[in-house]
């Protein structure tokens, strides 16, 4: 090992995380970053000092830009995954998965919110019950995974993600059904058992597994970003 | 030391730098001197991982080296002491970089607003930036498309686009990474053409290039190996530096032109693999159709390099070719299996994937799994083969093309060569007897392009039927039996470039003449403009009688009416929820018990309270859908962010960084295309190796998913490690002070539509 073992760079290092303690508090090194003087950058980062360190480094701009895209190009690839027509699946909330996995629960948080803005020009509460549940999963996943940077850690915090975005998702659509169709809180509360909670249960379970099934490679590739 | 021939300005000097990218195990860049002087135009040239773009980025100032002296533009900003972030802040904003991707340094989807970036960044004032946009789009040629959306953009004017962003911000030296490597030979021409001018301006220009042909105009030719300058050369003698490459490549011509010999004469015995009569293709919504009458045929056994400009339909006929696509007209057989007219069924198609492979453009750009091995045997497993011999397979495709020792690495830690060879051994491992390559060696070196010529001629020797698509015309001459040129597949109204390009201006033309004919509607400030409509969408769900209902409608039409658009076709942008709106009606007729019943069939009941709120729901969701449908369609992504800025700004005061947050939604809009396409690319890449989301066991189509998602996650992070850079280069940084070169303001117009939003507020509460 040299003396540079441990020195990684700033910009690359928020992006070298879903590996095990590469990234243990990247926020910290993100605001020290940010107030200390940029001429104290510690040799072998290859920062330059500008734009290149910080929270609002330009490439965490560019990281968060194009996972905004995925997202938005990801929700609008829609599925039906039950014979409940107006219930479909999305991947989207894989990518705010990732995103929070990545690069920390404020990436999960932009990204759950920001991606579903052209939403709102064609189902204006559904998308603020899409970003709530976004929100939901992605936040606390990443929370919980940015203390246990192990494949277990993202398990559990898949789990705690998943349980409150389908209470999130079932107490939304509580809120929203009666907007689209004229029905009594009853009459929609009627509907969880067999069919709210069935496609929650089983879109939070596509999310887990094939975030699981990615988990690895995606790993490497973060690893190996430089 | 100062040649005292020229006593001109040093404009960069970096002495005894080093470089390493794995913290001092090796050296990208092993004690590089160099001093370059005001308006030299510099080659740097080299093999791949050479250190050339990393020599480039550093001459840059976008990266600081691990040790020696940096000077830019006569200031000290890299020492013994470190970094120094202001002096590298103040050296960069003279300092400009163009890089290798050209469609990833442009930032927004207006040609004008993209190359008034740099300058917002600098902090001009307007009337500054509106000279400097004018004076840049002039010296590329481009002045007459400056309304026009660079996305889509030819590579070639994409990369001119990236320049004029750069010169926009007046640089004494520009910087450029490959700038031509992903373009044809007509778009590389433009741009040398544009660096020969700024030559001629007194720029000074440092170019990394592998074309030999773009040192010609060159001061120096500076050429580096294994992170060490081997030569730096005047130009007229660096043809001895690269003349090593080339007697290589003569070399390996020799004993394939003799091969062919034997081939051919049994050519004409053999039936043909490939037939396709007649193929149409037109993208939707595109009246330009790509190509009208194309005929193919190919025997078995036979090598075809496939050759012409881009965008000519070639990518397109490969896809129609392995059943990706299908063609408006005509007909094709492929391994003797018919894939149109008749659409293929189930069957047929699964027999299809077996027989015929496809290797897309950039096939490293597809690459999923956790091991190499792995990835190779996803299109054998996807054939429902054994696990020996899935192993078998794998270790095969391997062998051929010289990389087992790759088998247990990650494919994402592989150099760009070798990616590209993985990937290509992941296509061979399914054993087509057709397969289709779109341009398999495209930016690759010598060393990485002779295995793939390797490969072609081991495949060509098994019998493997072969169509190539290739620019470079020695490689299609080396490998192929016959060499086709587009053109000539067409047999009536040949799709010429030159046509494409004069119907590619002849649109835009059409696009800015539209533009200063504007509807009241696109004439509203977008701020205005986004709120009311969101105001107007969360409300109509308020709507809950029939007199509001026929307001809502009226407002809607208005709308229409203001946007300038005929009312059938608004209504059909319905279209696509058409089903889900009918489903809310039927919904809503069960649901509602109150009322009189109407009909009674069992213990389902209708009544008139069931019909009347089966009506008033959907017809206020089909109106939120056509205002929602109205806004975009009337608001570009400019539009959008810019209104998107400028209201989240009051929440700055909170502490919320709401210049970043707008860059990263406007970012985000500019790449929604770029990643769709990407996509679909990736999905009709793995489809091709038997990997299908819509068919196949839960478990199958999962894993089909993941062989997906993992590759577009891939591209996502390239996007992002290039537009880093290009945000870089054009000295965006965070909290700086930005003016803005489009300005927002209210006028009449903007009044009377709020005064119409308040107006339907007070009939929503009183009707």
């Amino acid at each position: 090992m040299s003396m540079f073992s441990h020195i990684h760079d700033y910009r690359y290092r928020h992006i070298r995380t879903v590996a095990p303690t590469a990234e243990s508090g990247s926020d910290t090194t993100a605001t020290t970053a940010a107030t200390t003087p940029a001429t104290t950058t510690q040799s072998g980062s290859h920062a330059t000092g500008v734009a290149d360190s910080g929270r609002w480094s330009t490439r965490r701009i560019a990281i968060y830009a194009l996972f905004v895209a995925l997202a938005m190009v990801t929700s609008f690839i829609e599925f039906p995954i039950t014979p409940v027509a107006w219930l479909k699946y999305d991947p989207s909330g894989i990518v705010c998965l990732i995103a929070g996995f990545a690069f920390g629960p404020s990436a999960a948080a932009i990204v759950s919110v920001l991606g579903f803005v052209p939403h709102m020009f064609a189902d204006p509460w559904g998308s603020l019950m899409a970003v709530l549940v976004a929100l939901c999963l992605s936040v606390p996943a990443a929370l919980i995974y940015r203390s246990h940077r192990t494949r277990k850690g993202a398990a559990a915090g898949i789990l705690v993600g998943a349980l409150l975005a389908i209470v999130a998702a079932l107490l939304g659509n509580l809120v929203i059904t009666p907007i689209y169709a004229h029905m009594s809180y009853a009459q929609v509360a009627a509907m969880i058992l067999p069919i709210l909670l069935p496609f929650n249960v089983a879109k939070m379970a596509i999310h887990a597994i094939i975030t699981f099934l990615i988990y690895k490679p995606v790993s490497n590739l973060l690893a190996q970003r430089h | 030391m100062i040649d005292t021939t020229i006593r001109r300005l040093t404009i960069a000097r970096l002495d005894n730098i080093r470089f390493s990218y794995d913290g001092g195990a090796s050296w990208a860049l092993d004690g590089v001197s160099l001093t370059i002087v005001e308006g030299e135009r510099i080659c740097l040239t080299g093999p791949n991982g050479s250190g050339k773009s990393t020599l480039a980025r550093l001459i840059a100032g976008l990266a600081a080296p691990d040790s020696g002296t940096v000077t830019l533009l006569g200031r000290r900003v890299f020492d013994d002491a470190g970094p120094n972030a202001d002096e590298y802040r103040q050296a960069r904003r003279g300092i400009g970089a163009v890089f290798q991707n050209p469609e990833d340094q442009l930032v927004t989807t207006s040609l004008e607003d993209d190359v008034a970036f740099g300058p917002e960044n600098l902090g001009l004032q307007r009337r500054l930036i509106g000279e400097r946009i004018g004076g840049a789009l002039v010296a590329v040629d481009l002045n007459d498309r400056r309304h026009a959306d660079p996305t889509h953009f030819s590579g070639g004017q994409q990369q001119r686009a990236a320049i004029a962003g750069m010169l926009a911000m007046r640089p004494r030296l520009l910087v450029l990474d490959e700038p031509t490597a992903m373009l044809d030979e007509v778009s590389r021409a433009e741009v040398l053409e544009i660096l020969d001018e700024l030559q001629a301006r007194g720029t000074t220009i440092v170019h990394v290039t592998h074309h030999t042909g773009d040192t010609v105009h060159a001061d120096r030719v500076l050429r580096l190996e294994a992170g060490r300058v081997q030569a730096d050369v005047p130009a007229d003698r660096s043809d001895e530096a690269s003349l090593s490459e080339g007697t290589t490549a003569q070399d390996s011509i020799a004993p394939v032109v003799a091969s062919h010999a034997p081939h051919d004469s049994n050519a004409p015995q053999q039936p043909f693999a490939i037939v396709a009569d007649h193929l149409a293709y037109g993208y939707q919504n595109d009246r330009q159709p790509v190509f009208t009458d194309v005929c193919l045929r190919i025997r078995q056994g036979e090598t075809v390099a496939l050759m012409g400009a881009n965008g000519s339909g070639k990518s397109t006929l490969a896809r129609l070719l392995c059943a990706l696509a299908r063609p408006a007209a005509g007909s094709i057989m492929v391994a003797g299996l018919p894939i149109a007219p008749a659409k293929p069924k189930r069957k047929q198609l699964t027999e299809l994937r077996k027989r015929v492979g496809y290797v897309m453009q950039h096939p490293e750009r597809q690459l999923f799994a956790d091991t190499v091995a792995d990835d190779v045997a996803y299109g054998p497993r996807n054939q429902g083969l054994s696990d020996d011999e899935v192993d078998q397979r794998v270790g095969e495709a391997l062998r051929l093309l010289h990389i087992e020792h790759l088998a247990d690495r990650s494919p994402f830690e592989l150099s760009g060569g070798q990616q590209r060879l993985a990937a290509i051994a992941g296509i061979v491992a399914s054993k087509p007897q057709v397969l289709v390559m779109d341009e398999p060696t495209a930016s690759l070196d010598a060393a990485a392009r002779s295995r793939i010529h390797d490969l072609v001629r081991a495949l060509r020797a098994q019998g493997v039927t072969m169509l190539i698509i290739t620019h470079d015309r020695a490689e299609a001459a080396m490998l192929a039996d016959r060499v086709l040129d587009m053109n000539q597949l067409c047999r009536s109204n040949a799709a010429s470039p030159s046509d494409s390009e004069t119907t590619e201006t002849t649109e835009t033309t059409s696009v800015s003449a539209a533009k200063q004919h504007h509807s009241l509607l696109q004439r509203l400030d977008p701020r205005v403009k986004m709120v009311g409509f969101l105001i107007v969408m969360f409300s109509m769900f308020a709507v809950s009688n029939p007199m509001q209902l026929a307001a809502a409608a009226l407002l809607t039409l208005a709308a229409i009416l203001a946007a300038r658009m005929n009312p059938l076709e608004v209504a059909r942008t319905v279209h696509p929820i058409l089903a889900m709106l009918v489903l809310m009606g039927l919904l809503n007729l069960f649901v509602v018990r109150t009322g009189t019943p109407l009909v009674e069939l069992g213990p389902i009941s209708i009544t008139d309270d069931a019909v009347r709120f089966a009506i008033l729901y959907t017809c206020r969701f089909a109106l939120v859908i056509i205002q929602g449908a109205l806004f975009l369609t009337t608001t570009g992504p400019t539009a959008i962010t810019d209104a998107f800025a400028s209201l989240l700004s009051p929440l700055g005061r909170l502490g919320l960084h709401t210049q970043e947050l707008s860059l990263v939604m406007s970012l985000a809009l500019r790449f929604i295309p770029t990643l769709t396409d990407e996509a679909l690319a990736i999905r009709n890449a793995q489809a091709a190796r038997g990997g299908s989301i819509e068919t196949g066991s839960p478990s199958q189509k999962l894993r089909a998913m993941a062989a997906i998602i993992v590759p577009v996650l891939a591209g996502t992070m390239r996007h992002a490690d290039n537009l880093a850079l290009a945000l870089d280069a054009r000295c965006y940084e965070e909290g700086i002070h930005r003016t803005h070169w489009r300005q927002l303001a209210i006028r009449s117009h903007d009044i009377a539509c709020i005064a119409c939003v308040c107006g339907w507020l007070v009939v929503l509460v009183t009707l």
